[in-house]
C-alpha cells in the first residue's frame, strides 16, 4: 500500500462521515415546516414535471395511431386506435437493428475515448505548474468559437486525403485526443480539488500520472459521469457527422436511419415517432441509472431527510 | 467504494471498445468492389439477381429512402443492372437537403458519386461553380433533347449547353371540395375561372360558429403565397424580365398582394393564422379534414386524398387568372440527374441517365409516384392519362413557369421576402416595401 | 565544489522543469489532435477569407473585400448581428439561472427524485424536427398550449411565432426548456460541496439563503463561470431554430428576425456557395466571441472561487 491511496482514501473517508455527521445533526431541526415544504415543492414539481413531459407524450401518442388519424381534425390526445405494430414495423423497415449496433458501437467508443483523454489533458491544464499553459488554454478555447460549417469543407478534404472517408475512424478517432469542451469542464472540476492532495501524493513518490489514474479520477466521478452521458448522447445524437464520413447504407447510425421515414413528399409521422422513442429509450434509461453518480456523495438537503 | 466502479467501469468499457474496433476493422473499411455487393446485398429489398462483378460499379445517390419511393427508384436501378453487363449502378439513399452538403463536400474532395439527383432551379448555379459535368458532348451524340418539356430543358442549359438532364418536375393546382360547392350553391363542375369569382365563392363557402371560423373557403395564404400568385397576376413573368433587370415593385405584383391583404382583411388575419398554425405540424390536413374547401398544391396531392381522404369528393382546376385571356400561369419545380465534376465515369454514369429519362423508366416513375415526368411521350402514356388528376396536371404544365434561381443573385429571395412580411404585417404600404425590394435586388445584381 | 545553497536550486529549476515536462505529456494529446485535426481547417478558413473561395471553381486573393462588403455593404449582415446579440443576452443568463434553480431544487432528498431529475432531463435529449413542430404547435397564437395557460393567468399572449416583436422570444422560451442539461453540470458540481462548510456556517447560524449565498455559490462559481463561458460560445452559434422554425419555410422569416448570425453564414456557405465571405463572418464573429471570453476570464478572477487554489 502506498501513501498515495491511503490519502485519496483518507480524504474519501472524511468526506463520508461530514456526510453521516450532517444527516444526524440536521434532521430534528424543525421537522413538520421541511416536511410541508417538501410536500409543497413535490407538487409544484409535479405540475411543471407534466408540463415537460407534453412533447414526449405527444410523440408516444402519435407513434401508436394510424396514418389515416393522424391526418385527421382536431388531432386526438390518446389514440383512438393503438397500433403497437407501428414499433415492430419501424424497427425492420428502418433497419433498426443493424443501426443501433453501429451506433452503440460509436457511442461506447466515444465514452470511453472522451472520459479517458479529456480527464488527462485537464488534469494537466488544472493540476500542473508549466510555462505556456495559459496559452494552450486560451487556443484552445479558441478553437469552439470558429462555427464548424466553416471547417466542415476542409476538414472533409483531409479526412479524405486520409483515406478515412466511409469508415468510422473520423467519427472516433478526433475523440482520443480530446474535446476542447470537455477539457474545459473537467478542467472547472478538477479546480475544486485541494492542492494538498496532490502535494501530498507527490511527498509520497507518486507522479503526476498515478495521482491522475488512482486519486483524481475516484474523486471525480460526479464529472465522469456527465461527460460520460453527454458523450453517449451526442454520440447516440449524432446525424451529421456519419452523414456526411459514411457512404455505405450498412454503417449509418439510428438517426440516419430514421430520417427514411421523412421524405419531401409525405412523412410517414408514425413511424418516425415510433423509431424516435426507440431511439430516446435507451439515453433516458441511461440517465436513470446513472444518477447514483450524482446522489453519491450528496449532502446539501440530506438535512431534510425522508 | 466508489473506486471500485470506476475501475469495473473502465475496464467493461475498455473491452467492449476494443471489441468493437475490431469489429469495425475487420467489417471492411473502405469501397472496392466487394463492400459494394456486400452493401447492394444487404441494402436493396427486392434482392437484386445481378452481381457487380467484372462491371464499372457507380454510385447513384438519391434522397429516397421512404418505403414508398425506394422500391420504385430501386426497381428502375435493377432492370438497368440487368438490362447490359458492362455497369452496375448502386443506389444510395441520404437524406433530403444534406444530401446536397455532403455531395459539396465528396466534389471539393474529388470524390464525388458518379451520378446525382439535384434541385432544378439550381443547375446553372452548380454549372458555373464546376459542380457538374457538361454534358453537351453526349447530348449532341445522342439527341436526347427533343425528349424534354421545353421549359424543363431551359433550365439546365449554362451559356446555352446541358449540365444535366430533367427527371420530374411539378405544378401547383387549385383542389377544391365538390360537395362543399354543392353546398353552398355553387356549381360543382365549374370552378371559378378569375381571381374575383374566387373570392366571391369562397365567401360563400365560408362557414362560421358564432365568430370563429369553422370552415374557409379559400385563403391564397393556405399553402401558397405571393411568390405564386405575383407570378400569376403577372402573365407568368418572375421577378426578373427577359433581360434580366428586376422587376419586383411592377404594377401586377403589387395587384397580387392587394389580392391577398384584402382576403386577409375580409377574413381576419388572425383566423387565418390560428388555421396556418393547426396544420403547420404538417400533420393534419386541413382540406382533408373539411377544414378548408378549396386548396392549392402539386399534382402530388391527390395520392395523399386518395390514401387518407375519407372518399371526398374532389375536383382539381388550374389557377384561376386575372381577367378573361391573362393565363392561368403557375409554377412547378422537379429534380434533374446530372454527373458531379471529377465523377470517374461519366461514360457509363451517361448510359444510365438517358435511361432514366427515357420513356420506359419515365413511364414507371409516373404511374408509380404519381409524378410529372420531364419525359414528353412518358407524361402523355394513355394509362396516366386516363386519371382526370393527372390529365389535368398535364395540361397545366402547359401554363407552368420554373424560377430558376439567376446567377448574378442567387440569394434574391432573401431580400424579397421581408418586404413582403413588412407589408403582410402592415409595417409599410405595398409600393414602399415593394420599391425597397426592387431598390435591394438592384443593389445586388449590379454587385454591391 | 558548488555551493549548497546553488545545488538546491538547481535542483528547484530541474524540479520545475521537469513538472513542466510533465504538464506537456498531459496536454500533448490535445496539442497533437489539435495540430492534426484543427489547425489546419481553421488557418485554412482564415486564409480563404480573404478569397473569393467558392468551394469547387475559385480561390483567388481579393484582400479585405470579403469583410468590407460585410461591414459596409450587407444589410443582412448587421441585421442577424442583432438578432443573435438579442437572443444572447437574454437567453445565456436566464438558461444559466433556470438550470441552477432546478439543480438546486433537484439536488434533494423526495419522494421520486430520481424520475423527477430524468422528467427535467428528457428535453434536453428530445432532438431534432420532431421537436421543433411540436413547438410550432405548442406557440400556435390561438390554439397553442402556451397562449392558453397564459389565458388561464390572465394575459393575452403575443403571436409568437408570427410577429417579428416575439420571434426570438419564443425561441428564447423553447430553450428554457430545454435547460436540462445545465442542470446535469450544476448536479455534478454540487455534490463536491463539502458538507463541513455547511456545518461550519449551520454553527455561525446562518439560515438556507445564506448558506447558498455564501456556502454552496461560491463553491459552485468554477462551474457556473464554465456555463457563462461556453453559453455565450454556443449562443453565438444558434442556428437551426431560425432554419426551421421560420414562418412560412423562408429561413429566417417573418422579417429576417429569425436571421441568425450563423444562419445567414451557412446560407451564404452552402446556398449561394460564397464560402470566402461565410469565413470572413465566421472570423469576425471569432473577434467578437474571443473578446467577450476574455472579459469574461479577466472578471471571473472576481468572482470565481477554486478550492484547489490558482494555478
Amino acid at each position: 500500500m502506498n501513501m498515495a491511496t491511503f490519502s485519496k482514501r483518507e480524504y474519501a473517508r472524511e468526506r463520508e462521515q461530514e456526510r453521516k455527521i450532517a444527516l444526524m445533526k440536521a434532521s430534528p431541526a424543525k421537522p413538520l415546516r421541511r416536511k410541508l415544504s417538501t410536500l409543497l415543492l413535490f407538487v409544484l414539481m409535479t405540475l411543471v414535471g407534466l408540463l415537460m413531459l407534453v412533447p414526449l407524450w405527444w410523440m408516444i401518442s402519435t407513434s401508436l395511431k394510424s396514418m389515416q388519424e393522424i391526418m385527421s381534425y382536431p388531432p386526438t390526445i390518446v389514440p383512438e386506435q393503438v397500433h403497437w405494430d407501428n414499433y415492430i414495423h419501424a424497427w425492420q423497415k428502418g433497419h433498426f437493428g443493424r443501426y443501433a449496433l453501429n451506433t452503440l458501437l460509436l457511442a461506447g467508443i466515444g465514452v470511453f475515448s472522451h472520459v479517458l483523454s479529456n480527464t488527462f489533458v485537464a488534469y494537466g491544464f488544472a493540476k500542473i505548474r508549466f510555462k505556456g499553459k495559459k496559452l494552450l488554454f486560451s487556443i484552445m478555447l479558441g478553437t469552439m468559437m470558429i462555427p464548424s460549417f466553416v471547417t466542415l469543407i476542409p476538414q472533409y478534404i483531409l479526412f479524405s486525403k486520409l483515406h478515412w472517408i466511409n469508415t468510422y475512424l473520423p467519427l472516433t478517432v478526433p475523440g482520443f485526443f480530446g474535446s476542447a469542451f470537455q477539457i474545459f469542464l473537467v478542467r472547472q472540476f478538477f479546480m475544486t480539488i485541494p492542492n494538498e492532495l496532490i502535494e501530498a501524493g507527490k511527498v509520497d513518490g507518486a507522479n503526476h500520472f498515478r495521482i491522475w489514474w488512482q486519486l483524481m479520477l475516484p474523486l471525480s466521478l460526479p464529472v465522469i459521469a456527465t461527460i460520460a452521458i453527454m458523450t453517449f448522447q451526442g454520440a447516440w445524437n449524432d446525424f451529421t457527422g456519419p452523414l456526411i464520413y459514411i457512404n455505405s447504407e450498412s454503417l449509418f447510425n439510428l438517426q440516419i436511419g430514421l430520417q427514411a421515414f421523412k421524405s419531401t413528399e409525405t412523412t410517414q409521422w408514425h413511424y418516425l415517432m415510433a423509431g424516435s422513442v426507440i431511439v430516446l429509450l435507451p439515453v433516458v434509461l441511461l440517465f436513470f441509472l446513472f444518477q447514483k453518480y450524482f446522489i453519491e456523495g450528496m449532502n446539501i438537503s440530506s438535512a431534510t431527510k425522508g | 467504494m466508489p473506486f471500485k466502479h470506476l475501475k469495473k467501469a473502465f475496464q467493461l468499457t475498455a473491452v467492449a471498445s476494443l471489441v468493437s474496433l475490431l469489429a469495425a476493422c475487420s467489417g471492411g473499411t473502405s469501397g472496392g468492389p466487394a463492400a459494394a455487393q456486400a452493401d447492394a446485398a444487404a441494402n436493396s429489398g427486392s434482392g437484386s439477381s445481378v452481381s457487380p462483378e467484372g462491371r464499372v460499379v457507380l454510385d447513384y445517390w438519391t434522397w429516397w429512402g421512404s418505403e414508398t419511393r425506394r422500391p420504385i427508384i430501386e426497381k428502375l436501378v435493377d432492370d438497368f443492372n440487368k438490362s447490359q453487363d458492362k455497369i452496375f449502378v448502386k443506389h444510395s439513399y441520404y437524406p433530403y437537403s444534406d444530401i446536397f452538403t455532403k455531395e459539396l463536400a465528396a466534389v471539393s474532395a474529388g470524390n464525388p458519386p458518379d451520378i446525382m439527383m439535384n434541385d432544378i432551379n439550381t443547375v446553372q448555379q452548380r454549372a458555373s461553380k464546376n459542380q457538374a459535368m457538361n454534358l453537351s458532348k453526349y447530348v449532341e451524340r445522342d439527341k436526347v433533347q427533343d425528349r424534354f418539356f421545353p421549359e424543363l430543358w431551359n433550365t439546365v442549359l449554362y451559356n446555352g449547353e446541358p449540365y444535366a438532364l430533367p427527371f420530374n418536375t411539378d405544378t401547383r393546382m387549385m383542389f377544391y371540395n365538390k360537395d362543399d360547392f354543392k353546398e353552398a350553391g355553387l356549381d360543382p363542375d365549374k370552378f371559378p375561372d378569375t381571381w374575383d369569382e374566387l373570392e366571391q365563392a369562397a365567401q360563400k363557402l365560408d362557414k362560421k360558429h358564432g365568430n370563429t371560423y369553422t370552415r374557409i373557403g379559400y385563403s391564397p395564404q393556405f399553402n401558397s403565397d405571393w411568390n405564386l400568385l405575383q407570378l400569376n397576376f403577372d402573365g407568368g413573368r418572375n421577378f426578373f424580365d427577359e433581360s434580366g433587370k428586376p422587376v419586383v415593385n411592377a404594377p401586377a405584383k403589387a395587384e397580387a398582394l392587394q389580392y391577398i391583404l384584402d382576403n386577409a382583411k375580409r377574413l381576419g388575419q388572425k383566423n387565418i393564422d390560428a388555421f396556418k398554425a393547426d396544420f403547420g405540424s404538417q400533420q393534419a390536413n386541413p382540406f382533408l379534414s373539411g377544414r378548408v374547401s378549396i386548396w392549392t398544391d402539386v399534382t402530388n396531392f391527390y395520392t395523399q386524398i386518395r390514401d387518407y381522404g375519407d372518399g371526398i369528393n374532389f375536383g382539381v382546376a388550374p389557377l384561376p387568372e386575372t381577367k378573361e385571356g391573362a393565363g392561368h400561369w403557375s409554377v412547378g419545380g422537379g429534380f434533374v440527374i446530372e454527373i458531379p465534376y471529377g465523377a470517374k465515369h461519366p461514360d457509363e454514369a451517361w448510359e444510365f441517365l438517358k435511361y432514366m429519362t427515357d420513356v420506359e423508366a419515365q413511364t414507371y416513375w409516373a404511374e408509380k409516384n404519381f409524378d410529372n415526368v420531364a419525359n414528353k411521350e412518358a407524361s402523355n402514356s394513355s394509362e396516366l392519362m386516363s386519371n382526370p388528376v393527372y390529365k389535368a396536371s398535364v395540361e397545366n404544365l402547359a401554363h407552368t413557369k420554373l424560377t430558376p434561381n439567376p446567377l448574378n443573385a442567387p440569394d434574391y429571395m432573401n431580400l424579397i421576402n421581408p418586404q413582403r412580411d413588412a407589408i403582410m404585417l402592415g409595417q409599410t404600404s405595398i409600393q414602399d416595401g415593394l420599391n425597397k425590394a426592387q431598390a435591394d435586388v438592384e443593389k445586388l445584381v449590379s454587385g454591391k | 565544489m558548488a555551493h549548497p545553497q546553488h545545488a538546491a536550486a538547481r535542483r528547484g529549476r530541474s524540479l520545475a522543469s521537469r513538472e513542466a515536462l510533465q504538464g506537456f505529456v498531459f496536454v500533448s494529446p490535445w496539442i497533437l489532435g489539435f495540430l492534426l485535426f484543427t489547425a489546419g481547417p481553421m488557418l485554412f478558413s482564415l486564409y480563404a477569407s480573404f478569397t473569393n473561395y467558392d468551394i469547387t471553381s475559385q480561390m483567388a486573393w481579393i484582400g479585405f473585400k470579403n469583410y468590407d462588403t460585410m461591414l459596409n455593404h450587407d444589410p443582412l449582415f448587421w441585421k442577424s448581428l442583432r438578432n443573435t446579440l438579442y437572443f444572447v443576452v437574454i437567453s445565456v443568463p436566464l438558461q444559466t439561472a433556470a438550470g441552477l434553480l432546478l439543480a438546486m431544487i433537484l439536488n434533494r432528498r423526495m419522494p421520486g427524485i430520481r424520475l423527477f431529475r430524468t422528467v427535467f432531463y428528457l428535453p434536453s435529449v428530445l432532438s431534432g424536427v420532431g421537436v421543433y413542430v411540436l413547438w410550432m404547435m405548442l406557440l400556435s397564437p390561438s390554439a397553442g398550449l402556451v397562449n392558453l395557460t397564459l389565458s388561464w393567468l390572465g394575459i393575452d399572449g403575443p403571436a409568437w411565432l408570427t410577429d417579428p416583436a416575439w420571434t426570438k422570444n419564443a425561441i428564447i422560451l423553447m430553450k428554457l426548456w430545454g435547460s436540462g442539461s445545465m442542470m446535469l453540470l450544476y448536479l455534478a458540481s454540487l455534490q463536491g460541496v463539502p458538507s463541513k462548510l455547511y456545518e461550519a456556517a449551520e454553527l455561525d447560524g446562518a439560515g438556507r439563503l445564506r448558506k447558498f449565498w455564501h456556502v454552496t455559490l461560491p463553491m459552485i462559481t468554477p462551474v457556473i463561470f464554465f456555463e457563462i463561458v461556453t453559453g455565450f460560445i454556443g449562443g453565438f452559434q444558434i442556428f437551426q431554430e431560425g432554419y426551421v422554425m421560420s414562418y412560412g419555410n423562408d429561413p429566417g422569416a417573418p422579417m429576417n428576425s429569425l436571421l441568425f448570425y450563423n444562419l445567414h453564414m451557412f446560407l451564404k456557405a452552402f446556398k449561394v456557395f460564397d464560402m470566402g465571405y461565410a469565413m470572413a463572418m465566421a472570423w469576425f464573429l471569432f473577434l467578437i466571441v474571443l473578446l467577450l471570453t476574455l472579459i469574461n476570464l479577466t472578471l471571473s478572477r472576481f468572482w470565481v472561487h477554486y478550492e484547489g487554489g490558482e494555478q
